[in-house]
């Protein structure tokens, strides 16, 4: 019984042993990774991309699949670009009015998803999929594939405003992480995910209103992916269809490797904040200990196939997909 | 008519209709050599889809599919001077190769195929940077017409690429209805602890699945290669999603089990006739993606049958 306890409990702390032995590495190869500095930077690159995994989490968790994050991010980045310009362009002005509208925006898009995959009977993967199409389209088709800048000083203190080493962005973060955490743990919504990706036959049988409670989940991940595009926004000064490349395989390869799985009903945001620092933190320390750049891509494949081996429960599974 | 009997034969309705409703705004479109020709442009990216059916098949996804063509047209550029024509055995074997170790990874240290996939083609990623030296890299053009001139050729009207497919197409479909391992496969999408239970041994036939799907994707690279004479470690972006997208509106979904490589034939010219219909309706270049996002939904929605999906995830 004891012994069984024990193994549960590592398992569940295995993602952050994971995390915290590669500090160890990297530090002991280059004492330069372990500074402020440092960890300002990693604390920067990964906050957007943690709003995209708190946002993917939700979707994951109800077992299903969300590959819309790039052109959702795209989408909502050049709009609010431009919301934010005709609104006077600041943060002084009605400016600041664009950040909630965005966040609403990218919930609709988020709806609209879900709708798509739960009234269609479209599994998610391809609604999804070409959800993520169609944003970035509509983000090409606003900018015709030119850049769009936000200089508003003020806006761009997210990056440049500094409290005890790191921006403010990393605060926004965190923020919106508690507020993941909130739904998760405390209100029937984050509940209900559980439910269905636990079992949604069950879920249905006791009452829970499957359907609602999957278009809520896009919906939520929609709004979580528009905090991301402010931030990729205020990281950079700029806005394009391109915004939000990329993040579509960070953000699901660092759900993973914190431990959620991908089959559905475990896991959770915290796993999601491991998982992206695990994920940065491997990225940045390449950099650091000056491994050449052709090497990283190949390495980084081999350190995440290391780190789900070590710290996803995989006696439990009948099935890997 | 018994709807469940016609569910099945949606995604080459869906092509048919396609085809008519361009046909109709413009008949140019219909002319063979016009079709021949979008046919043979498609053919690396059908053959990709090919390879992706059978991780699909299984209910798992290769998403490495794009970095192997990329490390292969690079291998193919590097090698073709010293190995003449054996440089399509050792292509064909590197493929086959990064595609096991994907299967191994998936079913024997129980990484999920999306993560496992993404990770080996990272690694071949990086191969392909190092073989190549991070430039882009050319093909000697006499060697090239020697040794491959017959791939990108044509007989009659038809181009050669077009035999290359139907061929492979034929020895998938072979593998697929007519061997013990087609018949694996498809009880392990259809149920993989049932087949498990049955005798099957699961994890072999799943990394073979993968094995075939990174042969397919190194073929398509070396195509690739040919026509362009040459290589370099991102000459095929851009190929995974489409390819993805291609067996998905053939009607074969992430389920497993259902649909196969006809259905894929028919999803990578679904996509082609989207693709080019753009050119015919007088779409924007800014407005495309937008569009075939659009179409794609409705295509999807059209073609799978739902049927066979227990629950809808």
């Amino acid at each position: 019984m004891t012994r069984h306890f024990s193994r549960k409990t590592l398992l569940k702390w295995a993602p952050l042993l994971v995390l915290l032995v590669l500090v160890v590495f990297f530090t002991a190869i280059n004492p330069a990774f372990f500074s402020l500095r440092n960890f300002a930077r990693i604390a920067i690159t990964s906050s957007p991309a943690l709003m995209v995994a708190i946002g993917v989490t939700f979707i994951i968790i109800m077992g299903s699949i969300d590959l819309s994050m790039e052109g959702a991010i795209s989408f909502s980045a050049v709009v609010f670009a431009f919301m934010f310009k005709f609104l006077g362009g600041t943060l002084d002005s009605w400016g600041w009015l664009a950040l909630p509208l965005i966040v609403l925006c990218g919930a609709v898009f988020g709806w609209v998803n879900g709708m798509i995959h739960v009234r269609l009977r479209i599994p998610s993967f391809m609604a999804s999929l070409a959800m993520g199409f169609v944003g970035t389209g509509a983000a090409i088709l606003l900018t015709g594939g030119n850049i769009v800048k936000v200089d508003d000083e003020l806006f761009r203190g997210l990056l440049t405003v500094r409290y005890f080493g790191f921006p403010i962005m990393v605060y926004v973060a965190v923020f919106f992480l508690l507020v993941g955490a909130f739904v998760q743990s405390y209100t029937p919504l984050g509940r209900n995910f559980y439910a269905v990706g636990g079992g949604e036959d069950l879920a249905h049988a006791s009452g829970v209103k499957v359907r609602r409670v999957r278009v809520m989940g896009f919906a939520i991940a929609g709004a979580y992916y528009a905090i991301a595009a402010i931030l990729a926004v205020g990281k950079i000064g700029q806005a394009e269809s391109v915004s939000g490349a990329n993040f579509m395989f960070i953000s699901i390869t660092s759900v993973v490797v914190g431990g959620v799985a991908l089959w559905g009903g475990t896991g959770g945001v915290w796993n999601a904040l491991v998982g992206v620092l695990i994920v940065s933190v491997i990225n940045n320390g390449m950099v650091v200990i000056g491994l050449p750049d052709f090497i990283q891509d190949g390495m980084l494949g081999l350190l995440v196939i290391i780190a789900v081996v070590l710290s996803t429960d995989r006696r439990s599974i009948q099935v890997v997909k | 008519m018994d709807f469940q009997r016609f569910k099945p034969h949606l995604p080459w309705i869906t092509l048919v209709v396609l085809v008519a409703f361009v046909g109709m705004v413009d008949d140019t479109f219909l002319r063979p050599a016009n079709l021949l020709s979008l046919a043979g442009d498609i053919v690396p990216l059908f053959i990709m889809a090919l390879g992706l059916t059978f991780a699909i098949y299984i209910g798992g996804i290769d998403l490495s599919a794009q970095s192997m063509a990329n490390l292969i047209t690079v291998v193919a550029s590097v090698y073709l001077a010293s190995f003449g024509w054996g440089v399509a055995v050792l292509c064909l074997l590197v493929g086959f190769g990064f595609g096991m170790v994907s299967g191994y990874v998936t079913t024997r240290l129980l990484v999920p195929s999306f993560i496992s996939t993404l990770a080996v083609g990272g690694v071949a990623f990086s191969l392909a940077q190092f073989l190549s030296g991070q430039r882009a890299l050319n093909m000697d053009a006499a060697q090239r017409d020697a040794v491959f001139g017959w791939m990108i050729g044509k007989t009659g009207p038809v181009p050669n690429e077009l035999f290359i497919a139907a061929g492979l197409l034929a020895i998938t479909l072979f593998i697929e209805r007519r061997t013990t391992l087609g018949r694996a496969l498809k009880a392990v999408g259809a149920g993989e602890p049932a087949a498990a239970a049955s005798g099957i041994n699961v994890a072999r036939y799943k990394i073979l699945a993968f094995a075939i799907s990174g042969t397919l994707a190194a073929t398509a690279g070396l195509l690739f290669a040919v026509k362009l004479s040459g290589g370099a470690p991102t000459i095929a972006n851009g190929f995974l999603l489409p390819a993805i997208v291609a067996v998905l509106v053939g009607g074969t979904p992430l389920t497993g089990g259902v649909g196969g490589v006809l259905n894929t034939a028919i999803g990578t010219l679904i996509v082609a006739v989207i693709r080019s219909s753009m050119l015919y309706f007088n779409i924007q270049a800014t407005q495309q993606q937008m569009v075939f996002g659009l179409v794609l939904i409705g295509a999807i929605a059209l073609t799978i049958d739902r049927a066979k999906l227990r629950t809808v995830k």
